[in-house]
């Protein structure tokens, strides 16, 4: 199958925070797929500011990014899935920087990633969230049983909109930097 | 005769013993703090300029520092601090029980920026415990590698983390009367930075879009490629075991790193050179500002890098191979140092938790070092993490921090210990690239794209908080110089043929072994104890630089570190009314330690609900 979008699949998380690393704990999963030429999959734990250095040193840059993650939020049921799409913004200078001091120390989050990215364009037109309910946390190296039921559908996921991006009547979320730390 | 307040003494061949005829040598006196907090409450109550001043934590991730203080608005005066560690870190206990093979994967995840230090630190202890001595080319290239992680750190915190404090942005905010000064004072070392005058330095220390914040980001990505070389990836190196180092080094890889090493060369000239001027001007325009997080230079560090020759991993022989270090081990008492010696720094070590979120253990299984140095039940190797949450109390418990002591003496840590001990000590070995005075410690930084040019980093006067990010900027080249020297031996080992990388070994299955292991952190002070029993860890003790810097007081009373600094800092901030107080001189007080916790601080100004956020961000490390 060809593909004539270059696309990067990240999977972004801590290690051993059961449900919560969702992203890693797939990710020798989502290589093990047989992709077509152009599609880059990789862990992208190793700090915002140097995956923008990485981003912003590719002579061809990618025109897709799909990130598989797994973030705590209000109202959803463990297992559930979420499409988000990044609409850009960002928030205040002050926000931007304590992103980037966190980010320069370790700390791993996709909204830091996301929000650096932004301040410095990085990101290309398309770039996903594949956002798993992962509930509280919890140290493990396994998923709950709900999560665990979610996985065939969340790999399938990732595929469909790593090599299609938005098709059809999907439901999508919007992100945006300017609202969310509000 | 390095102790004064611990009951050791040393016999005329120098070996220590317990003093005789006291009852319980160990003892130590404890205050109750609560008068302190009465007297604190009355004067509130009576005053209404004194108020309590709340750097409280909202943070997104594991790991905090918030600081209390009491501050006399009318007077400009800091009354009365608690530092405080908000959460538990928990290492110790997640290591027990385990392979001692696992334990520098896993400790080295305490920190998101210092996982080589922690890696390094447990194959140290280990080598120690079971008695490896690594291949001269490890040792050499540990050296190397960690003398890079340096260099991704000492630029992230200058410019990053501490850097927008002096920026135009935030001086106009909390001391506009600075800027015009600022712009019409010339920058003596232009012809290094290019910079015309303060203010424009300054301009390009705002963060985000400042050249010089953006250039900080992108010489990080210039010491990680170095370091990803030898480390197979950062912040967790893959390769650092016991025994040396999991990789093959060859000359290809020497130049890779090379490459990328030469490159701070001109760097280290530079952020000098920005860093004296900014700091020259803030203390030449206000005498006051040499006031601010001052405290006697009474400072602990381990030594780093240690010399291929002198380095065989036992306890017997850790003075000498200490003492090799191109980094000196040692301890400063009002910028006096009282030794150089591994083993006493590491007997004079203890840890109190009477004010920290931990139960007292009742253990005192070492009495003595394996060469007899008597040891309090307190020492780390004595000592077990028993954590016991509860309510924060100024008069009682108030931090997941411990404290920490020296010879009974709270003790701060930092980059800048490693070259003050050094610059003083002058037991370094001699270096083509590096001069110890007694008083100043000369850089011979090569030429690059700049000449070639003598640094000159000078034991200043007075310890507050210039002086601690001044020295760290000096920093830069120290650890750059140390790189080239380790280099130029690589080169000649692979040369010779002597390309090992690591010594084989088996973790025995039977018996007790204990070890220590002494490496600085970016931030300082670094050590691991460790205890193995029957081919387990039975226990494992972390002692990091902001365990130092951040201890709530000890049993006496005495303040921690930044308590203690912060107590002394002035309040040379301009502002109208309590509600515009941003409390700019505490804060950099606090981040000239270069604080291990990621920590959102609030200000909040009593009676008047006025609440400011503030970021005194680094690693996690520090909380135990």
């Amino acid at each position: 199958m060809g593909l004539n979008k270059k696309v990067l699949i990240g999977t972004v998380g801590y290690q051993l925070l059961g449900n919560h690393s969702v992203g890693p704990n797939l990710l020798p999963q989502l290589q093990a797929i047989n992709w077509p030429e152009g599609v880059v999959v990789d862990e992208m734990n190793w700090g915002p500011i140097a995956v923008i250095q990485y981003l912003e040193s590719l002579e061809t840059p990618f025109e897709r990014v799909v990130f598989l993650v797994a973030i705590e939020r209000a109202h959803r049921k463990i297992g559930e899935i979420n499409l988000y799409r990044w609409m850009g913004g960002l928030p205040d200078d002050k926000q931007i920087q304590a992103c980037v001091g966190d980010a320069a120390t370790g700390v791993i989050s996709v909204e830091n990633l996301l929000v650096i990215g932004e301040h410095f364009k990085v990101w290309p037109k398309e770039v996903y969230l594949i956002d798993v309910e992962p509930g509280m946390e919890i140290a493990g190296e396994q998923f709950t049983k709900n999560v665990t039921a979610q996985v065939p559908k969340i790999l399938e996921l990732t595929r469909h909109i790593a090599l299609n991006g938005i098709r059809g009547s999907m439901k999508i979320l919007e992100l945006r930097g300017d609202t969310l730390f509000d | 005769m390095c102790f004064k307040n611990l009951p050791i003494d040393f016999d005329e061949n120098g070996n220590a013993f317990l003093k005789e005829g006291l009852a319980n040598p160990y003892e130590h006196k404890v205050v109750d703090l609560g008068v302190e907090q009465d007297k604190l409450k009355g004067l509130m109550e009576r005053n209404g300029f004194i108020r309590s001043v709340d750097y409280d934590p909202v943070t997104r991730v594991a790991g905090a520092l918030a600081f209390h203080s009491v501050v006399d608005l009318k007077e400009k005066k800091v009354l009365s601090t608690n530092s405080m560690a908000t959460l538990f870190r928990g290492y110790e206990v997640i290591l027990k029980g385990r392979d001692p093979r696992d334990a520098a994967y896993i400790s080295s995840r305490a920190c998101g920026v210092c996982g080589g230090v922690h890696a390094t630190c447990s194959a140290l202890a280990i080598e120690m415990a079971i008695g490896i001595k690594p291949p001269p080319l490890g040792i050499v290239m540990r050296n190397i590698l960690l003398a890079l992680e340096y260099l991704y750190d000492h630029p992230l915190h200058l410019f990053l983390l501490a850097g927008p404090d002096y920026s135009e942005e935030i001086v106009r905010e909390t001391n506009p009367e600075l800027i015009d000064l600022a712009s019409n004072t010339p920058a003596k070392n232009k012809a290094v930075h290019g910079y015309e005058n303060v203010l424009d330095i300054m301009k390009d220390l705002n963060p985000l879009k400042g050249k010089l914040y953006l250039e900080a980001l992108s010489m990080t990505r210039v010491a990680r490629e170095a370091y990803v070389f030898i480390g197979g990836k950062y912040p967790h190196p893959q390769s650092v075991v016991p025994g040396g180092l999991s990789v093959n080094v060859t000359m290809s890889t020497l130049n890779e790193v090379y490459s990328r090493l030469i490159k701070f060369f001109d760097y280290s000239q530079k952020v000098t050179g920005i860093w004296d001027d900014v700091f020259d001007f803030f203390l030449d325009s206000n005498p006051e500002y040499a006031k601010c997080g001052i405290r006697p230079a009474n400072m602990i560090d381990t030594g780093v890098w240690d010399r291929p020759d002198a380095y065989d991993a036992t306890f017997k022989n850790c003075n000498e191979w200490g003492n090799a270090r191109w980094s000196t081990p040692g301890v400063l008492i009002n910028g006096e140092v009282v030794t150089t010696n591994l083993r006493e720094v590491n007997g004079g070590l203890e840890e109190f938790v009477e004010h920290s979120y931990y139960e007292k253990w009742n253990g005192h299984q070492f009495k003595t070092d394996p060469l007899g140095m008597p040891l309090s039940p307190n020492h780390p190797w004595n000592k077990e993490t028993i954590p016991k949450p509860g309510k924060q109390s100024w008069r009682d418990r108030y931090s997941w921090d411990t404290c920490p002591t020296w010879d009974r003496m709270p003790m701060e840590a930092g980059a800048y210990s490693r070259i003050y001990l050094t610059a003083k000590a002058k037991k370094a070995p001699e270096s083509k690239f590096l001069e110890n005075t007694g008083h100043s410690m000369k850089i011979h930084v090569p030429k690059h794209q700049l000449p070639e040019r003598t640094l000159e980093w000078k034991i200043p006067e007075h310890w507050n908080t210039f002086e601690r990010n001044r020295a760290r900027a000096y920093c830069i080249p120290y650890s750059a110089m140390v790189a080239m020297d380790n280099w130029l031996l690589a080169q000649k080992l692979i040369m010779n043929g002597e390309t090992k990388m690591s010594t084989s070994f088996e973790i025995p299955k039977k018996g007790t072994h204990i070890g220590f292991g002494a490496w600085g952190a970016g931030r300082g002070f670094l050590t691991h104890h460790l205890i193995i029993k029957e081919g387990v860890i039975d226990n494992y003790q972390i002692v990091t630089p902001s365990t130092l810097n951040a201890a709530p007081r000890t049993p006496w009373g005495a303040p921690g570190p930044y308590e203690e600094a912060v107590l002394n800092t002035p309040i040379l901030e301009k502002y109208d009314k309590p509600e515009d107080y941003k409390g700019i001189d505490i804060l950099r007080t606090i981040r000239s330690f270069d604080p291990c916790m990621p920590c959102t601080t609030h200000i909040m100004a009593k009676e008047s609900d006025h609440i400011v956020t503030r970021e005194v961000t680094t690693c996690a490390c520090g909380i135990e």
